[in-house]
């Protein structure tokens, strides 16, 4: 699972949600892309699993491009234990969300293929998403 | 292409409140350049929704401002990217007369054989091309062909792309266009390895001990 090789600092404060995308909202890499249409943190797990889905269905062909990372430490207490002593213990790591950003891009499909991969996808995030093109309507090329 | 006139009227509203331009069905947008001030604009919202998506950064575009006719190029179109609709556009006017420089868009066409005979997947590094030329040289689109990448690892390079006369590259000759790569297998299935902490790049305590 995607993680951080090295860290500065261990724990992490939560931060806020606020605004959208400003930056990879746009289908850079490959044909089809799926986009995030709400906010959230989007757990390692969750990007292993759509790429499993997305590669599974795939067949050994085309490429895929995962375009966020999850370089957040997620930290949780440990069950049964008192409030105090410091901040509970990394669980696992998330990717920040913002809406718009596009979150993973698939090259060298048909239509058919990779509408039907990025479907498999988007049922593994837990967020709204929706299957974009590299010239979208009103994206003028 | 035809002659394209977007119609424009002065905009004397700013900042936050050109919100209350689009909900008016109006699109915020602003014209600058040779020989004139940024001048704030606003066009038909739905008008420029239909032209502007056909418009490539090379095309030149009349804006009729009050009965005056620019000749501009469309520099960014601002869009809502979930939403998918136009928020703002940027115009800058040129002379006819004098050379410029500008991006233009890459069109890739042709079927690569090198997909059919070796499954390879092609993947464009470039999607526009830097170039000097008169407006009226000034290409709509350059069409790459992709015929040329027979086998894995053939590429076509800015310097393989042909161009018409009295437009110069700008953009490094050497540099990648469009490359077949090959196929490399996605492993399906990697092993989840919980437990794994990552270094920590600054060690608490030790900057102090070397004090």
């Amino acid at each position: 699972m995607l993680m951080p090789k090295r860290v500065k600092w261990r724990k992490q404060m939560r931060g806020r949600l606020k605004g959208k995308a400003l930056r990879g909202a746009e289908v850079s890499f490959g044909e089809w892309g799926l986009q995030a249409l709400e906010p959230g943190w989007i757990t390692a797990r969750q990007i292993e699993a759509a790429r499993r889905a997305i590669v599974r269905e795939m067949k050994r062909r085309g490429k895929v491009w995962i375009r966020i990372f999850p370089a957040k430490p997620y930290t949780r207490r440990a069950a049964e234990t008192r409030m105090g002593n410091g901040k509970g213990s990394v669980e696992y790591y998330v990717a920040v969300v913002k809406p718009g950003r596009v979150m993973i891009e698939i090259g060298g499909l048909g239509q058919e293929e990779a509408l039907r991969a990025l479907k498999l996808a988007q049922y593994k995030f837990s967020i709204k998403t929706k299957i974009v093109t590299r010239h979208a309507a009103g994206a003028g090329e | 292409m035809e002659k394209v006139v977007l119609k424009a009227t002065k905009r004397t509203v700013t900042g936050k409140q050109v919100k209350q331009l689009r909900r008016k069905g109006l699109l915020p947008g602003v014209i600058y350049g040779h020989n004139m001030e940024p001048t704030p604009i606003s066009l038909d919202a739905h008008d420029a929704s239909l032209i502007l998506p056909k418009l490539t950064s090379s095309s030149i575009v009349t804006i009729d401002l009050e009965g005056k006719q620019i000749a501009a190029l469309v520099r960014e179109k601002q869009r809502n990217f979930i939403k998918n609709f136009f928020t703002h556009v940027d115009f800058q006017a040129v002379s006819l007369t004098e050379a410029i420089r500008t991006y233009v868009s890459l069109h890739f066409s042709g079927a690569a054989p090198a997909v059919k005979d070796f499954q390879a997947i092609v993947v464009t590094n470039l999607a526009e091309i830097e170039v000097e030329a008169l407006p009226a040289d000034l290409p709509e689109r350059i069409e790459v062909d992709l015929s040329k990448l027979a086998a894995i690892g053939d590429a076509i390079y800015v310097k393989d792309l042909v161009v018409p006369a009295g437009v110069e590259v700008l953009t490094d000759g050497d540099e990648v266009v469009v490359v077949a790569t090959g196929a490399t297998e996605e492993k399906e299935e990697t092993e989840i390895v919980e437990g794994i902490e990552p270094e920590l790049s600054v060690e608490r305590g030790k900057k102090e001990e070397e004090e």
